[in-house]
């Protein structure tokens, strides 16, 4: 049993975030499958797709199958700031896929940390994130940014809701060619236009990039998320995990929920983040909390194609019997067998497509080996 | 190596004469092959050519690490890639085209015959117009003649085949050109070389804007 041998690359990975999580104190979130409709309803813009599977209660109440699920753990948070709750859940969600619109369970695995989130906290969770996507076994990378950064430089040239929302699209294309007809268009001072644009577009060490960062970095916000991305990185070199890491100012999360560190983890092989979290004291303020929020998922079933298939189906011992044969004996012998402790795969008759290291067959008193 | 997926067609020629002035040529490519991989042994690029509406549909789901495709097709899909550069070429202009003769009737929606109903919804939204959208994915020129709709919304050209229908451009959407997209993963893991391709392509696309001039 300890070898875990019988177990799928997937179930051995998901052991192995659990581990993880728990050596960090993190305590398993149990939930439900649904929850109230409403919730949903209110925070609409938080889900990746607005379409939930609903149905209506005992009572005439309109639930939904969960679309997500740290709605639902920030909606039980009720520590406040005094201290960190931190959590962590394997559950599964209901998505409607993007592409042909047909509802999905996919499963998903996360870590939310409620509370005061402190620098310790912050850095935790990332590094939590960095030996999540470690345990994936492939080559990986962690993008980090800060939300504030963009939210700064956006102030600065005092964009209305609407183009907010269209810079806040082409970010994260990294379509700086559009960026700039936009800003253009929208009499966007050249100087503040071009700090968006160099900031899409810059390159080199971690260390050199922050340093172009800060120069480009105006008003409070923006210098404030400078400070905290140098601080992070510099924390995270202590681990050693600084060549995991890069900054990319593309990340576009919603700033409606979201207002700090965010981060994408990606794994060579899939086409898309397998890994997906960030700072969201605003949905805390905007769901009544008054503490911080910090955490992050990861898609299990963005890793699917890339996982080995599993080894062939395989047991010792295949033990044939026949419908006549005394069944109190075919019973015992297949016990015995099994006492032995082999893997025992009794069939009647023709044997199933499963491979067996030794055959067996019932001679009407005991079961015999058989060439 | 990486994966280049380009259009199938003139789009496609096009982009591959671009690639391989940048040093990014492919025998296979200029064998005249009727294969869909073109694959060069010691290259340090394979191409994909496959239909144009497919291309980033190929990117996103990395099939493909980079691409080309139009504007209009990157829109109409609405796929979360990398969207890179503007090469500037294939231009055209997405528009709303009518009967000469046509007067609007403002007081019910406006009937759209059109293979790009996204871009459509997205247009007469933002003027607030209502409209009852008629996907077609042909002959969209058609489509008023017959009555089956008041307008169209399509790609132009020159024009030509509007004035041989009878139709006139009303209004403009928005300008369509080929752009150099990228999957979002591969930015990750190959992004030096993915980056070497667009800065080349951009220094090719200045010089061939300076000669024009």
């Amino acid at each position: 049993m300890s070898s875990m041998s019988f177990l799928s690359e997937q179930e051995r990975l998901v052991l192995a975030l659990r581990e993880l999580y728990q050596g960090h104190g993190c305590v398993r979130f149990p939930m439900r499958r649904f929850e109230e409709y409403a919730l949903y309803l209110e925070n609409k813009s938080f889900l990746t797709s607005e379409r939930v599977l609903s149905f209506t209660d005992g009572n005439g109440k309109l639930m939904a199958l969960k679309p997500d699920v740290t709605l639902s753990i920030v909606k039980h948070a009720s520590r406040g700031r005094e201290g960190v709750e931190k959590l962590y859940y394997i559950e599964s969600v209901y998505r409607a896929s993007p592409t042909d619109h047909e509802f999905k369970e996919i499963e998903q695995i996360g870590v939310e940390y409620l509370g005061n989130v402190d620098r310790y906290a912050t850095c935790e969770v990332l590094w939590l994130a960095l030996e999540s996507l470690r345990l994936c076994l492939r080559e990986y990378v962690l993008d980090i940014s800060h939300m504030g950064m963009i939210d700064g430089l956006m102030d600065d040239c005092r964009l209305d809701d609407e183009t907010r929302r269209d810079v806040f699209r082409l970010i994260s294309q990294k379509n700086v060619h559009e960026l700039r007809n936009l800003l253009a268009a929208k009499h966007v001072a050249q100087d503040a236009a071009e700090r968006f644009t160099s900031l899409l577009t810059l390159s080199g060490t971690t260390e050199e990039m922050l340093e172009k960062a800060a120069q480009l970095a105006v008003g409070e916000k923006s210098r404030k998320a400078v400070q905290e991305l140098s601080q992070l990185y510099g924390d995270l070199k202590a681990l050693g995990l600084q060549n995991r890491i890069r900054l990319d100012f593309s990340i576009a999360s919603d700033l409606e929920y979201y207002n700090g560190i965010v981060f994408r983890g990606y794994v060579a092989g899939a086409p898309r983040a397998v890994l997906s979290g960030g700072r969201y004291d605003r949905l805390m303020a905007k769901m009544g909390k008054d503490a911080d929020g910090f955490g992050f998922a990861l898609y299990l079933d963005e890793l699917n194609s890339l996982f080995m298939l599993p080894r062939r189906e395989e047991v010792d011992v295949i033990a044939r019997y026949s419908p006549e044969d005394d069944m109190a004996k075919v019973l015992a012998g297949v016990k015995d067998l099994r006492d032995f402790g082999l893997r025992v795969l009794a069939a009647c008759g023709e044997a199933p497509d499963v491979f067996a290291y030794r055959h067996y067959q019932f001679n009407g008193e005991r079961f015999v080996e058989v060439e | 190596m990486l994966n280049v997926a380009l259009p199938k067609g003139r789009l496609g020629d096009k982009v591959y004469n671009l690639f391989k002035q940048i040093g990014y040529d492919c025998r296979a490519m200029e064998d005249g092959d009727r294969k869909l991989v073109l694959r060069d042994p010691d290259g340090e690029v394979s191409y994909l050519l496959v239909k144009p509406s497919d291309v980033a549909i190929y990117v996103e789901h990395g099939a493909a690490d980079i691409g080309v495709v139009g504007k209009d097709v990157l829109l109409e899909g609405g796929n979360d890639v990398y969207e890179l550069l503007d090469l500037g070429f294939g231009k055209c202009r997405m528009a709303e085209a009518a009967p000469v003769d046509f007067q609007e009737n403002r007081q019910r929606p406006l009937r759209v015959a059109t293979k790009y109903p996204r871009i459509a919804k997205k247009y007469y939204n933002s003027i607030c117009r209502e409209i009852e959208v008629i996907k077609l994915n042909g002959s969209i020129e058609l489509a008023p003649i017959l009555g089956l709709s008041d307008v169209i919304v399509d790609i132009v050209e020159t024009g030509t085949t509007l004035k041989q229908n009878g139709l006139d451009v009303r209004r403009e959407i928005l300008p369509i050109s080929a752009r150099f997209i990228a999957n979002k993963a591969s930015m990750k893991f190959k992004e030096a070389q993915i980056r070497d391709i667009q800065e080349k392509l951009a220094a090719a696309i200045m010089e061939k804007a300076g000669e024009a001039k």
